[in-house]
């Protein structure tokens, strides 16, 4: 009896064993897929930003992005354009595999390079919902996950992972759901909750495309609930594997962009 | 009036019938009670669509300000002050576990581990909250003194210019939380307090406290006002029996106001909490007249009923016309615009004519239920003259026979309180509210002795067009402003979008000597900004700019929340403005509670002055048809108008604010102080028109109704003496009004309208 019970648990259970990823496994391939596509790109980013008076922000910028390393260090290179009185600004990030990422301003009304050193990356990416973690990516070891259940979100099938930080004190949420599409392992949404366990925020992914063969995320909506502030993002002029040197992303191209922005 | 005798009859003969319908209706009245609602805000003292209002509630939304409870944290003990490596990290505990309170908008508080520090220096720009947690050592704390300290946001916000005071500001959802909410911080700060002094307070607090107490004042000062009514009736007219019926008159007619008010759907107010206390002095009134007349003729023939209605032939009259001009009196009041000033005057007179109606349905009612072994040697028995009655005898002597000494003398008292009157000061502030030891008040004084100031205005800018607030020009313009408010007395810190740009200038130049400055272009200074947005958190920029930057919010923190102060600061700044014009057609409008209690107090003032002038001429004009006479409709306005203008002027020379709870009084005043005259009056003529000869009437007037006064004014006046221990100012404030008005209005038409009508006998017809 007990033999034939143990058989038909693994006739059950096998299969699952074999091919279910775990749900470490499973963030680590979205956030190769999602954040690391190809070995560099670029794009441009159109970003609308309303509040809860419907007050309107806008914001356009060149976004370069060359990986050092799959899942490790990258950089980034922000070449703003819009809105006018910041044009030129550029904003350049050495996201680093551990420790606190360099980030460098330059502010060209007063010609002048900063680097700017804080710890937090949940700040706001430029006044918007969104937090410079989720433009450029949250260490995926700075989180536990877990894998809660798998459904269909937006007629996509994806697995439900929720994501508990392992040092609470330098985040503002408690934990966070991401729904990744099974397909494409890009991230469907997001929910983020408080201190108070209460939902505050949402990512939502609202378009993709296949560009050069890589899935690409090309609109997105932020919210906050509680601020009822919406960001909403688009990116166009997608490209990949434009051969970026990492040599672009230094201090002297902030004052002089490289032909890439321009 | 002859319906009203048949009234009275009708009682007389049906008591229980009448008292079981009262007991019905009060039950009605008092299942209204389980709806209360109380409200303390004093945002609410302006109707919802109040200009200043709609301003101040659109600024709120505008830059998210929300109402915050504040946590201060002092500690005089070291030189160091709260910063020690122990104290701050006990303050680190306690804002992580405060952000976690339900209920607490957690992302907007103000605390030392959430705010952002910009610091320069060595190439980089660090932008960093001020402290984490785990604070090592006395030069790791005393860092982050003086990094505070060059930030000119968060100094004398944050941090104590002295170095010895935190302040966390917890900002809530909702004010009617603020209580629970305040209670958890207890908690938390309970279980993390080192040797730091810590002080909880903040507007919602105070609010909530407020409202706390008044419900204590409400179930301690009025029924103890009540129990020592009672005793001095008792004292009078030694039959426990009869005195309980004027208690009921009072009781029932408080709880008819009270659960129609409610009923009604209208808030508790701090006016309205009061109602029950200015109710039990005027509903017991005219219950003590009858009383006291029944009291004298009972005696003569010991038939109740008839008794009873001889009385009332006697008192049916000015009992009416009392009632009418007090009740005017308090309507009146609904000519102020201030909603709960309204809704007070109009149930004080409905609860004052409710008590008249039930003093002549309900006391024969209860006469004639009374067993006849209680009514045994019930009433006055003439035992010769005993002291009292000397005192009459004395009095009706002295204002006859010395009449021109007491009308000069009190012509010079009347001279004396103008005069007071123009020293009056219009000033209120609602924490004054408190007594000076409640821990608001010790929370108040300590946290503005270190910080900036504790009472916020704030003066919103705006522009004609998006962006204009990034422009030099405004920037520097904003500058001067605050140098001006700044420069004001009472103005502890101001705190505006420039001083944002120039600390971020300074600290991108290394902190360079001289570069705290407002930048030359407009697009420096939007980068300055744009990078903020950038690397901190850009929530704080928005309660200084909108995201526009079409409008720009000045903070002023005052030090003190009086109204005087605030009016300085605006009057000061419109000067200013005046005479440097804004540049790019900026306009300004204050806004902020410490504002809003300034334009609630000048309409009050204006409203009270209105109703006053309205009231006094309604009553004259009753007077006038009461005795058919315009001479002594006059005559009978002498004792209020001089007892009016004593106690104000006594206002003006002790130097006491003039501020909601008295401005409320001249109403009381008026009402209570007519009614003396009234009765004196009314019965002088009553009693002349029956023997035609005046020194017979003035002997005769100070016989029963005489007494009758007297009575009640030491009933009232030492009935009200228990509030001097109330915890709340105002309450303390109308008992003291209450005695003064009683004295002096008892003692002027005692001794001033009998004077004034022995020097007018021959020439006025009586």
């Amino acid at each position: 009896m007990f033999k034939i019970l143990t058989a038909m648990l693994s006739v059950f259970l096998l299969p699952s064993f074999i091919f279910a990823m775990t749900a470490d496994e499973i963030i680590e391939k979205s956030n190769i897929a999602y954040y690391y596509t190809a070995n560099d790109g670029k794009a441009r980013a159109k970003m609308k930003i309303v509040d809860s008076r419907g007050r309107e922000r806008y914001r356009e910028m060149t976004i370069l992005r060359k990986d050092i390393k799959d899942g490790g260090r990258q950089n980034y290179y922000v070449f703003f354009h819009e809105p006018a009185d910041v044009r030129k600004m550029v904003f350049m990030v050495w996201k680093q595999a551990e420790g606190d990422d360099d980030r460098w301003l330059y502010l060209p009304a007063i010609d002048l390079v900063k680097r700017i050193a804080t710890s937090d990356k949940r700040s706001s990416f430029a006044g918007g919902v969104f937090t410079y973690e989720d433009v450029s990516g949250r260490r995926t070891s700075d989180d536990t996950h877990e894998l809660i259940k798998e459904e269909k979100v937006d007629g996509k099938a994806a697995y439900v992972i929720k994501n508990t930080p392992k040092d609470a004190e330098v985040v503002e949420f408690s934990y966070y759901i991401s729904w990744i599409d099974k397909a494409t392992f890009l991230p469907v949404k997001g929910e983020y909750f408080d201190k108070q366990d209460k939902l505050y925020r949402t990512i939502t992914v609202d378009e993709t495309k296949v560009i050069d063969g890589h899935p690409t995320a090309i609109k997105g909506t932020g919210k906050n609930l509680e601020t009822g502030l919406t960001t909403t993002i688009e990116f166009v002029d997608v490209k990949y594997d434009i051969g970026l040197k990492e040599s672009t992303f230094a201090e002297r191209y902030l004052r002089r962009p490289p032909r890439e922005v321009r | 009036m002859k319906i009203l005798h048949k009234i009275v009859e009708l009682s007389l003969d049906n008591p229980k019938k009448l008292l079981s319908i009262y007991g019905v209706i009060t039950l009605l009245f008092l299942a209204q009670f389980s709806k209360i609602t109380v409200d303390t805000d004093p945002e609410n003292m302006l109707f919802e669509k109040e200009p200043a209002r709609v301003i101040h509630d659109e600024m709120k939304k505008e830059f998210a300000l929300h109402d915050s409870i504040i946590v201060g944290v002092v500690d005089e003990s070291n030189t160091n002050g709260v910063f020690t490596p122990q104290t701050l990290n006990n303050i680190a505990a306690i804002s992580e576990e405060i952000m976690k309170i339900d209920g607490v908008i957690a992302r907007d508080l103000i605390s030392p581990t959430t705010t952002d520090d910009i610091r320069g220096g060595g190439g980089t720009l660090v932008i960093e909250p001020l402290m984490r947690k785990g604070v090592k050592d006395e030069q790791e704390a005393l860092a982050i003194r003086d990094a505070a300290l060059a930030n000119p946001v968060l100094k004398d916000m944050l941090i104590s210019a002295d170095g010895r005071a935190i302040a966390i500001a917890v900002p809530i959802k909702a004010k009617n939380q603020s209580y629970r909410i305040a209670t958890e911080i207890e908690k938390i700060v309970d279980k993390h307090k080192g040797s730091e002094d810590y002080h909880i307070t903040g507007l919602p607090v105070a609010e909530d406290t407020f409202g706390i107490e008044m419900f204590r004042q409400m179930a301690i000062s009025a029924p103890l006002a009540g129990l020592i009514i009672f005793l001095l009736m008792f004292f009078f007219f030694r039959r426990l029996s009869i005195i309980s019926a004027p208690m009921i008159v009072a009781m029932v007619s408080i709880i008819w106001a009270m659960g129609f008010l409610i009923g009604a759907g209208n808030t508790v107010h701090i006016m309205s909490s009061m109602i029950p206390i200015f109710l039990m002095p005027i509903a017991v009134v005219d219950s003590i007249h009858i009383l006291s007349e029944f009291y004298d003729d009972y005696g003569k023939t010991c038939e109740r009923k008839k008794t009873f209605l001889g009385v009332m032939d006697k008192l049916m009259t000015p009992m009416i016309y009392t009632s009418i001009t007090s009740s005017v009196g308090f309507i009146s009041l609904a000519l102020t615009p201030i909603p709960p000033v309204k809704v007070f005057g109009a149930f004080v007179a409905f609860g004052i004519m409710s008590a008249w109606f039930l003093t002549i349905t309900l006391i024969p009612a209860f006469i004639m239920l009374m067993p006849e072994r209680y009514m045994k040697g019930f009433g006055r028995q003439d035992t010769g003259p005993d002291r009292m009655t000397a005192i009459q005898e004395a009095l009706g002597h002295f204002s006859t026979k010395r009449s021109g000494l007491i009308v000069g003398l009190t012509l010079l008292v009347v001279i004396f309180s103008a005069y007071g009157i123009s020293l009056t000061v219009v000033n209120d502030n609602p924490v004054y509210w408190f007594n000076k030891d409640h821990r608001i008040r010790v929370a108040d004084k300590v946290l503005n002795s270190h910080f900036g100031g504790t009472y916020m205005a704030y003066l919103v800018l705006e522009g004609k067009e998006d962006g204009v607030m990034k422009s030099p020009e405004v920037m520097n313009y904003i500058e001067k402003l605050q140098d001006k408010i700044s420069s004001i007395e009472a103005v502890g810190k101001t705190t505006s979008i420039a001083d944002v740009v120039k600390k971020i200038g300074f600290e991108l130049r290394d902190q360079a000597k001289g570069s705290d400055v407002i930048p030359q272009s407009s697009e420096a200074v939007a980068q300055f900004l744009f990078l903020y947005e950038m690397s901190g958190d850009p929530d704080d920029l928005y309660h200084l700019v909108d995201p526009i930057y079409k409008k720009a919010n000045i903070w002023v923190h005052l030090k003190r929340g009086d109204n005087i102060d605030m009016k300085r600061v605006i009057e000061e700044t419109r000067t200013f403005m005046d005479e440097n014009k804004p540049p790019a057609g900026i306009k300004a409008d204050w806004a902020g509670l410490t504002y809003i209690n300034v334009i609630w107090q000048d309409k009050m003032v204006a409203g009270m002055l209105k109703a006053l002038i309205g009231s006094f001429v309604m009553v004259f004009f009753i007077m006038t048809a009461l005795f058919r006479s315009a001479i002594w409709g006059a005559i009978s306005m002498v004792p209020l108008t001089v007892t009016i203008t004593f106690i104000y002027g006594l206002v003006g020379f002790t130097g006491k604010s003039f501020d909601m709870p008295i401005a409320i009084l001249s109403a009381l005043t008026l009402g209570l102080s007519v009614d003396f005259a009234i009765h004196l009056v009314q019965r002088a003529r009553q009693i002349y028109s029956e023997n035609k000869d005046w020194d017979k009437t003035i002997d005769l007037l100070y016989e029963e109704p005489v007494r009758a006064i007297i009575r009640n004014a030491v009933v009232i006046a030492i009935g009200f003496t228990p509030l001097f221990l109330a915890s709340l100012v105002p309450y303390q404030t109308v008992g003291f009004f209450m005695a003064a008005i009683m004295a002096i209005s008892g003692f002027m038409t005692l001794a001033v309208l009998p004077a004034m009508m022995n020097m007018m006998k021959n020439r006025i017809k009586m």
